[in-house]
């Protein structure tokens, strides 16, 4: 393993409950947040690598089924390790159990666990919160359990009812859907859809949701920025592996140009190809991985979402967002479906926040999981890093412009 | 020294690709063996260079930090934050002086003195908020071309990966370290 070459490092590396505590009072963000940021530096120091046998899993999760449905005639079959994905263990299994309404029925559902450290940390409660918020807005699959603090699987969980459908084109490889290509045809069935989705997304009364495990944030203030920024800022202070003089200088920008937001909305935080599902009759059919959503600014989604390092180049030179269409083209019937007004300063600082935030993910915190050796795709994470650091560079080039 | 590194990656490449992922029949077993083949090929291509990498950022840093350090020796109103970091920097030169002879310390003594030098280099960022306008002025001014050699450096070292949309307009990691069959350290 690596030496420590300066005292940060090591404190990263053996974070003690101080080094956590000035942490976490430099970088303040929503406490749910705090919460499992800082429980990843509390388990940091546990030189136990994660462990990618799953061969107790299925005694487990049929304990724990028994116990939360209360019933002992539990039928669980077929566990299956799923492929792609680049943060959650996923897995599938079919139950049959007696579901709320009497009836004893069958379901395929999937387990969506955490590892030991993740290439981002995040609360399964919320991401179980915000699902239920968004069943009968958005196609959402429903979730049936959630375990938040682990004890019974060893890590943190939720189980959701599995639908079927397409996620990459046949013929796709792409690592967790990133510069998907879909067929001119399979554009023309999905841009719209993808786009009134968000706009949904972005119009829903979140007050009204049960979504208590979300800090709210006040309107026509900074707050829901700062705690955006803090949440990125205090990610790379505790995962870099190395200090970043153009990173740095990205935060530092962003804390000095930062906007205010005048009406906070639901921001899905990851709202790209790949984190979509469609059906065989090209409808939408599950808007996924909700793990990263907050109550922010709209132009946080917008700005991500048409990131080019995230979209589709074309042999033209062309880039389409999420292998969909142009950018222009997503932003004008954003405005259509939403009936927000896209302000090009705020989009320009949210540019500058995406790739902020796709280098301290790619950069600092898949490096960090795969030096302690703690995901199942430890390979996968330093793969990663690459992306990364062409963000960095896509980032400093934004910068310039600034 | 036989065999040579990149032949041991060559061969755990090709028997990872061409034995192994045939005739695994889990499909996540079989995606992260082919992220490990992948892995292993681009180890291929930039292993012989990283040394070189390192010495080429170690002269970078040490070059850029002198640069500060003759910007802030010029200047009356550097604040006394900016003035500490100052200071720091001069410790790390005793630690690895300027005109040391790096190439013949050990890899892991340069990267982690660059380490130390891309710290130092981040606090002075940090602390651009503190500098008064004129010193802020003309820090950005020497950082940017700064800036623009990182970028450019860090994003030829991952072109391989595959996940550049502009990777055929990058330079060869090569071409950016080497100049007429020395490492290019006149760049820096």
């Amino acid at each position: 393993m690596r030496e420590y070459y300066t005292p940060t490092l090591k404190n990263r590396a053996q974070p003690s409950d101080d080094w956590i505590e000035s942490i976490r009072q430099q970088f303040p963000t929503e406490r749910t947040l705090d919460e499992v940021l800082s429980k990843k530096l509390r388990n940091r120091s546990n030189p136990a690598e994660h462990n990618t046998d799953f061969s107790d899993l299925e005694t487990r999760l049929r304990a724990y089924l028994k116990q939360v449905t209360g019933q002992n005639d539990i039928v669980m079959e077929n566990l299956h390790r799923l492929s792609g994905g680049a943060s959650k263990e996923q897995f599938t299994f079919n139950l049959t159990w007696n579901q709320q309404s009497g009836t004893r029925a069958s379901e395929k559902l999937i387990l969506r666990m955490d590892p030991s450290e993740s290439i981002v940390e995040t609360h399964r409660l919320r991401e179980s919160q915000m699902l239920d918020a968004m069943w009968g807005e958005v196609p959402v699959p429903r979730v049936y359990w959630t375990d938040p603090v682990g004890e019974p699987l060893g890590h943190p969980f939720l189980i959701a009812g599995f639908l079927e459908g397409t996620v990459q084109p046949e013929g796709g490889d792409k690592a967790s859907g990133l510069g998907m290509f879909f067929e001119p045809k399979l554009r023309t069935a999905l841009k719209d859809q993808f786009v009134q989705h968000l706009a949904k997304i972005h119009t829903i009364d979140w007050r009204s949701k049960g979504l208590s495990s979300y800090d709210s944030p006040q309107s026509n203030s900074k707050q829901a920025n700062e705690w955006s920024l803090g949440w990125w800022e205090r990610v790379w202070n505790e995962d870099a592996v190395e200090a970043h003089p153009i990173v740095e200088n990205a935060a530092t920008w962003l804390r000095e140009n930062m906007p205010s937001v005048e009406k906070p909305v639901i921001v899905h935080g990851d709202y790209r190809s790949g984190n979509f599902m469609y059906s065989d009759d090209h409808k939408i059919n599950a808007v996924l991985d909700w793990e990263l959503s907050h109550i922010g600014d709209f132009h946080e989604d917008l700005s991500y979402t048409t990131c080019q390092i995230l979209g589709t180049p074309l042999e033209d030179g062309s880039v389409l967002t999420s292998g969909l269409l142009s950018k222009e083209e997503f932003l004008d019937k954003y405005q259509q479906y939403s009936g927000n007004t896209v302000d090009p300063k705020r989009l320009f600082y949210f540019d500058v926040f995406s790739y902020y935030k796709v280098a301290v993910i790619s950069v600092a915190t898949s490096s960090r999981a795969a030096y302690g050796r703690k995901t199942h795709l430890d390979a996968m994470m330093n793969l990663l890093s690459g992306f990364g650091y062409t963000g960095i560079s896509a980032l400093q080039r934004l910068l310039d412009q600034a | 020294m036989s065999p040579e590194i990149e032949q041991f990656l060559s061969g755990m490449k090709k028997t990872i690709e061409e034995v192994v992922m045939p005739n695994l029949t889990d499909k996540f077993a079989q995606e992260q063996a082919g992220i490990v083949a992948a892995s292993l090929g681009f180890l291929g291509l930039i292993q012989d260079k990283a040394f070189h990498y390192e010495l080429l950022e170690n002269q970078e840093y040490k070059g850029i930090l002198q640069a500060v350090i003759e910007l802030l020796d010029n200047t009356f109103s550097a604040p006394t934050s900016v003035k500490e970091t100052s200071a720091k920097v001069s410790e790390q030169f005793a630690a690895d002086k300027v005109d040391d002879p790096v190439h013949l310390r050990p890899y892991k003594f340069i990267r982690g003195s660059n380490e130390v030098m891309k710290e130092l280099l981040c606090v002075f960022i940090q602390q651009q908020p503190e500098m008064p306008a004129e010193l802020r002025n003309s820090f950005e001014a020497l950082m940017k071309p700064f800036f623009k050699s990182i970028e450019l450096r860090e994003r030829s070292w991952v072109k391989a990966l595959g996940f550049d949309p502009e990777a055929e307009q990058q330079a060869d990691i090569a071409d950016l370290l080497y100049k007429d069959g020395y490492l290019n350290i006149s760049k820096s």
